[in-house]
């Protein structure tokens, strides 16, 4: 009845292969973005902005970026942290060794380098594949970590080996460091990944996206029919690192504003992947479902105990956290193997032939 | 529909729960790791920090009669989640203790702004002594730097010379807490001429640290010097058992003296070193209100009372208390503000006397701080592991200022101006 698709008819190719071909799906788009853009801004408290709606964007389009590589071109990867990590040590360079840049264009250029990393430690997938790939990846996350560790010039020789980010403004207004409103953070974020998922909606869609599907589903077959596998895969690496080295600078200068080696370590590419996997691999926004369920709702399970007036140590009120996510993750992935992404495709399934099932 | 749900329930949710910890009394929140892998050095330090604003609340009925809500949020040491908490709780918080030096270093940037006191007994960031530039930041007693100075002036014992030609291994956590005493210890091998090894544990090696272990035994140094936080201590001591390095040349920082992990070798650990600000005086008044008051009266989760860990816990929030009371007295309200917090916390003043009026004798050195001094500087006592339990063997020891307060200028400036525009505190003279 909601999603009652029955007289909605397409006259042209082009309105057939609209990104939002039913009319409810465009409706909905609109909502969730007039929600993004105008209304949590509007409500969101400071602890909101940091601890919601800001990690949860920028997760996301760390899962985005992983998801391009896993899920859309099949290879597996295990450096998702380390080439954040890349993102953010480029960001922090360009910023400290130039300071007149324009912050927003250091956060895209800082993709630039992290995707260059990324071809480099791609190159053994176009012999290897599968866990060896993984390995060869998991290869790359130690090793930068251990360069961000002992590479001084990095952090500016700073004795705590962090990074602080600076004070950094955009026309009068502060967008980076302690001074920045997180509002104008969020906004930030919101316009740089808004951007980015919109490229990566249309570029899965084109040539690039159909050739990378390919060579996830059948690398002989997709050679056999003319595709360069070589240029296949490493345009998926340059373009999932990229994503990914953006969404690391956006980590560390719109939100966490100051990052030690270690941050950047396995955990951090286990967090994002699980996000990938559970929101659905070969899905752009299963990311977002996936990063609400593992970023989001632990922050709000935390604040139910005290809202409901009931007093427990902290303590167990985390313990009691980490146990009802990994429910939770166990529970979603027996429901539906390939994530929230594909949940949702059932349901709308399902709300279209709604009331009549055959 | 679901994203939207989703992301409208959690936005509900926060917004309508975020703000609402509103408490009664005086909120000093603990930022706590009771979970994690830094759990097993954190759990006795926190229970001895709620358990002495336990004592105050039910034996004074609080301080200046406000009731202090000591509430805990748990960060598992992760600065994440630490972010979340500082968050969370700033609102109405008059200050915040971070407990961790990544957590430290991230809020520090944001109280100017947010103009709420930190509070980091014995930890955090050496240039925060520098009350000028960081105007929100307090690490009384000691910084390490202090506790790297005193740890060399302990091995040169008084006479800096005997160091000459010497070789001391710093054994530290390849973090930002175990590259603090770098620079002291840099400048100090140059002046005194003593050859230092800097050995990296990174912290996925904490307990496996053979490598490091064979690398010493290679070296042979004349001292160990070690800056290790939770597993990484318990290893490096088994570690210098089993190589059979003479552990009266083993010397470690304040959070390397935790009485389990010496419980493990026992006997074989003796002649182990830590540099301590605080002593465990079991016996003093403090403690027996603290057992008829906490202990017996069931409101305590602590495991063991007498050891160091749980005794500079009650230590670090006798700092704050004081810090409140002094500020109730200076400013003629009982529910005091986080400027007003600041103003306590800037103008500590634990002299012997009133250390005795709180039953406290010997347990901390006598130290005030002050608008340009944040640290206050105490000095701090040399305790030795005698099989069973860590008792102290030197007199009291003293930071080289000399050396330190030109350092800690340099730092603290270099650290205004990367942050700039870094709003100095002018009133201090």
């Amino acid at each position: 009845m909601l999603y009652r698709t029955a007289g909605q008819f397409k006259t042209s190719y082009r309105a057939d292969q609209a990104l939002f071909p039913i009319k409810q799906d465009s409706f909905l788009l609109g909502i969730i973005l007039i929600c993004a853009w105008v209304v949590f801004p509007l409500t969101a408290s400071e602890f909101t902005f940091q601890t919601i709606l800001t990690p949860i964007l920028i997760y996301s389009l760390a899962a985005l970026g992983l998801n391009i590589l896993t899920g859309f071109a099949g290879q597996l990867s295990l450096g998702t942290g380390a080439f954040m990590g890349v993102g953010a040590y480029a960001c922090y360079k360009m910023i400290t060794l130039m300071p007149w840049m324009n912050p927003v264009i250091a956060i895209l250029l800082s993709g630039v380098f992290s995707a260059g990393v990324g071809v480099a430690f791609g190159i053994p997938s176009l012999r290897i594949k599968g866990f060896y790939l993984a390995i060869a990846t998991l290869a790359a996350q130690f090793f930068l970590v251990w360069l961000f560790e002992k590479w001084s010039w990095l952090y500016n020789d700073n004795a705590s080996g962090a990074i602080q980010v600076p004070n950094l403004d955009m026309f009068g207004l502060y967008v980076a460091g302690p001074q920045a409103s997180s509002i104008t953070q969020y906004y930030l974020v919101l316009i740089i990944v808004s951007l980015l998922t919109y490229v990566a909606i249309n570029l899965t869609r084109g040539n690039l996206g159909r050739t990378w599907k390919a060579t996830r589903d059948m690398d002989i077959a997709a050679e056999l029919i003319g595709i360069n596998l070589m240029k296949s895969k490493l345009t998926a690496f340059a373009v999932s690192s990229y994503i990914v080295g953006v969404s690391g600078a956006l980590f560390v200068f719109m939100w966490r504003g100051a990052a030690e080696p270690n941050l950047f370590d396995i955990p951090l590419s286990f967090r994002v992947l699980f996000i990938a996997i559970i929101g659905g691999l070969g899905s752009i926004m299963g990311n977002y479902l996936g990063a609400i369920l593992i970023v989001g709702l632990p922050v709000v399970l935390n604040t139910v105990p005290a809202a409901l007036g009931i007093h427990i140590e902290s303590a167990l009120v985390e313990h009691l956290n980490i146990m009802i996510i990994g429910s939770l993750i166990i529970f979603f992935l027996i429901i539906e193997p390939h994530g929230l992404a594909q949940l949702w495709r059932l349901i709308r399934e399902k709300l279209i032939i709604w009331p009549f099932p055959h | 529909m679901k994203t939207f749900n989703k992301l409208a329930l959690a936005t509900a949710l926060s917004v309508g729960f975020g703000a609402c910890a509103i408490a009664e009394g005086i909120y000093a929140p603990n930022l706590t790791y009771r979970t994690g892998p830094f759990a097993s050095t954190g759990i006795p330090l926190m229970d001895g920090q709620k358990d002495y604003m336990t004592l105050l609340n039910e034996r004074d009925g609080g301080i200046g009669g406000v009731q202090i809500n000591f509430e805990e949020c748990e960060t598992g040491y992760s600065t994440e989640k630490g972010v979340e908490c500082y968050e969370r709780t700033k609102a109405d918080a008059v200050v915040t203790q971070p407990w961790s030096t990544g957590i430290t270093l991230q809020v520090l940037p944001k109280t100017n702004t947010d103009m709420i006191p930190i509070l980091a007994p014995g930890y955090g960031f050496s240039p925060m002594a520098n009350g000028k530039v960081f105007k929100w930041a307090f690490n009384p007693p000691v910084s390490y730097w202090d506790g790297a100075s005193m740890i060399v002036d302990f091995i040169a014992d008084g006479d800096k010379g005997s160091l000459k030609g010497k070789k001391i291994v710093l054994l530290h956590l390849d973090h930002p807490f175990g590259k603090e005493p770098i620079p002291v210890l840099e400048a100090m091998a140059e002046a005194y001429d003593f050859e230092l090894k800097l050995i990296p544990v990174g912290l996925k090696e904490m307990q496996n640290q053979s490598a490091q272990w064979l690398q010493i035994r290679r070296e042979r140094p004349d001292n160990v010097i070690m800056w290790g936080w939770g597993a990484m201590n318990a290893s490096a001591i088994a570690e210098a058992v089993k190589t059979k390095y003479p552990m009266d040349q083993f010397i470690g920082v304040w959070w390397a003296g935790h009485d389990a992990d010496l419980k493990q070798v026992g006997e074989a650990g003796t002649g182990y070193k830590s540099i301590s600000w605080s002593v465990p005086q079991s016996d003093a008044p403090m403690m027996a209100d603290l057992k008829t008051h906490v202990l017996d009266a069931g409101k305590s989760t602590a495991e063991d009372p007498d050891s160091v860990f749980y005794q500079r816990g009650l230590v670090m929030s006798m700092f704050l208390a004081e810090g409140i009371a002094a500020a109730q007295a200076e400013f003629g309200v009982a529910e005091i503000n986080p400027e007003q917090m600041r103003w306590g916390l800037e103008n500590l003043n634990i002299t012997d006397e009133r250390l005795a009026e709180l039953g406290m004798t010997g347990m901390v050195p006598p130290f005030s701080t002050s608008c340009s001094n944040h640290t206050g500087h105490s000095g701090a006592w040399m305790l030795e592991w005698d099989g069973e339990k860590f008792a102290p063997v030197s007199d009291l020891l003293m930071a080289d200022a000399a050396f330190i307060e030109p350092l800690e200028m340099a730092e603290s400036m270099a650290y205004a101006e990367a942050n700039a525009p870094w709003p100095m505190n002018e009133s201090c003279e």
